[in-house]
């Protein structure tokens, strides 16, 4: 057969147009579900009513709230929000690292590449669905009542939430990580602990950092609401002027958590970089 | 006619390429062979435009091409059909979509991102797999297809392009020799059966013997060699691997440690 390059009509574009119909069952199955998402769709729009004319009504108001939220004053309490700020800071650096660091050996009992016994992997795995299923906040307010006001109930609740979210990316980015040099290290002679060692973990330790510095950032965020419920750092700070209508002091701080926010995801940014050697 | 003129690329301290003059008649089967880092990948990626020189020309039937921009630049691009070493598909796109990427220059923009491609162009996609036995897998994901089935379906996207010329980069450096010599059959036919020019880098001298109607040999970015391919002797090819058999595996050693 020649090279014609062109459906030439007659029995062979019929041919053809044969090959590239999609089965049935595959186009109705599209249709199918795009009518179930549409349907999703306005059903949610509906149960929110956002075709409430509540919205166009609020938008000049918010205008307003911005402006308040520019206007900053009480400089001379400058000293106790940034103490508040470092606490948030602190908070959020240790939480993330005690979960970091115990998400490592978690993540292995929870992947089949590296654990391979199904059932207790299943436990591992439910374990730190459990961790992160509640919010950071409700976390924070657990331990708040367990063991009183004050950054470590918010350094926990990072934790805890870090050790569950971290242990599930860490065990997805090993189940994607290859074989071969796990075979490599075992047809070696190596251990259990060997092919994890030296086979899984310098391959996935680009996606380990990079995940755990995002969470970092994050929780710079997190850490700030956690103040809100008494768990330590500027939030507690925030809602207390909030309380009292002292808009330009909580614009301040608000203004200061911007700042710390940004800076610490330049930080990150740049030590990605440094680490993994892109961005 | 493809004109080179003067043409040469550095990269940092690196001189690609220097200095390279050729000129390829309509029709022609080229062989570009020479060590690797001799400049071949380079050479054929300027002409495509996928890097930009540091000096020297580039025309085609009298278009000065190296100073084309916009879709000027990308209609000459698909003109000059590149094939590569390692396929460059879209590993998740099904097979058809990946050949309907080669005629992107003839489809608006809004239809090419939603993917809305007419019958007339489906069609024509599907002659040009069926043309090279791969219909049958229209909808498979490319990365489900063997190597050589994967460096057809670039072809057939090239071939989508209606190209003037293609420029295949290393097609069968990945390929084991069944499928090597498929690929290699297919770009012949190509060239004899569409009277498309073909530009192919490659480092087995023989391949080149087999299927090239002329040569082109480089070494660190320096024409050493242009003629037929019939020229192309044991000598001729020493010197463009650098001197003697023996010398040029010191070379390849000293290069590996």
């Amino acid at each position: 057969m020649s090279l014609t390059l062109e459906a030439l009509p007659g029995a062979r574009a019929a041919y053809l147009e044969a090959a590239i119909r999609r089965p049935l069952s595959r186009r109705i199955k599209r249709v199918l579900f795009a009518a179930l998402a549409s349907a999703i769709l306005v059903y949610s729009a509906w149960v929110c009513e956002i075709f409430s004319p509540k919205l166009l009504a609020g938008l000049p108001k918010l205008g307003n709230a911005l402006l308040l939220m520019l206007s900053p004053s009480g400089f001379q309490y400058l000293p106790e929000f940034l103490w508040g700020l470092l606490e948030t800071i602190s908070m959020a650096f240790l939480g993330t690292l005690i979960g970091a660091v115990l998400a490592v050996p978690l993540a292995i009992l929870c992947s089949s590449k590296t654990f391979p016994i199904r059932i207790l992997q299943f436990g591992f795995r439910r374990f730190s669905d459990a961790l992160r299923s509640f919010d950071h906040l409700i976390w924070a307010l657990v331990f708040v009542r367990a063991i009183g006001l004050g950054p470590i109930a918010g350094i926990m609740a990072i934790a805890l939430v870090d050790l569950g979210t971290l242990a599930k990316l860490y065990s997805e980015a090993i189940d994607n990580a290859s074989k071969g040099p796990v075979e490599g290290v075992r047809a070696a002679g190596g251990t259990w602990l060997d092919e994890i060692r030296l086979g899984i973990l310098p391959q996935v330790l680009p996606v380990m950092l990079s995940a755990t510095l995002y969470m970092w950032e994050s929780n710079t965020r997190s850490a700030t609401i956690l103040g809100v419920v008494g768990a330590g750092g500027i939030g507690y700070q925030l809602a207390d002027r909030l309380r009292v209508y002292e808009f330009g002091q909580a614009s301040l701080i608000i203004i200061l958590i911007v700042v710390a926010v940004s800076a610490i995801d330049k930080l990150s940014a740049w030590l990605r970089f440094r680490l993994i050697g892109s961005a | 006619m493809l004109e080179i003129s003067n043409l040469a690329k550095q990269f940092g301290t690196m001189q690609a390429l220097d200095s390279v003059s050729i000129q390829v008649p309509p029709g022609q089967f080229v062989a570009v062979v020479g060590c690797s880092g001799a400049g071949k990948s380079t050479l054929l990626r300027l002409i495509n435009r996928l890097v930009e020189p540091t000096s020297g020309a580039i025309s085609f039937d009298g278009q000065n091409v190296s100073l084309l921009k916009g879709h000027q630049l990308r209609e000459w691009r698909s003109r000059a059909a590149m094939i590569f070493q390692g396929y460059n598909l879209s590993p998740r796109l099904d097979v058809l979509t990946n050949v309907l990427v080669g005629a992107s220059t003839s489809i608006p923009q809004a239809r090419r991102l939603l993917r809305l491609y007419t019958k007339a162009e489906r069609l024509r996609a599907a002659a040009v797999l069926d043309d090279l036995g791969l219909v049958e897998k229209a909808f498979e994901r490319a990365e489900r297809l063997s190597g050589g089935q994967q460096q057809r379906v670039a072809i057939a996207r090239a071939l989508m392009q209606k190209p003037k010329l293609i420029l295949a980069d290393e097609p069968i450096a990945s390929l084991d020799p069944l499928n090597a010599r498929v690929v290699m059959e297919t770009l012949r036919r190509i060239n004899v059966e569409l009277g498309i020019t073909v530009l192919c880098n490659l480092h087995s001298i023989e391949t080149a013997r087999m299927y090239a109607s002329r040569a082109i040999g480089l070494r660190q970015g320096r024409l050493v060699f242009d003629g037929p391919i019939s020229a192309l002797t044991d000598e001729a090819t020493s010197e463009i691997y650098g001197g003697t058999p023996a010398e040029a595996e010191s070379d390849a050693l000293s290069e590996a440690a």
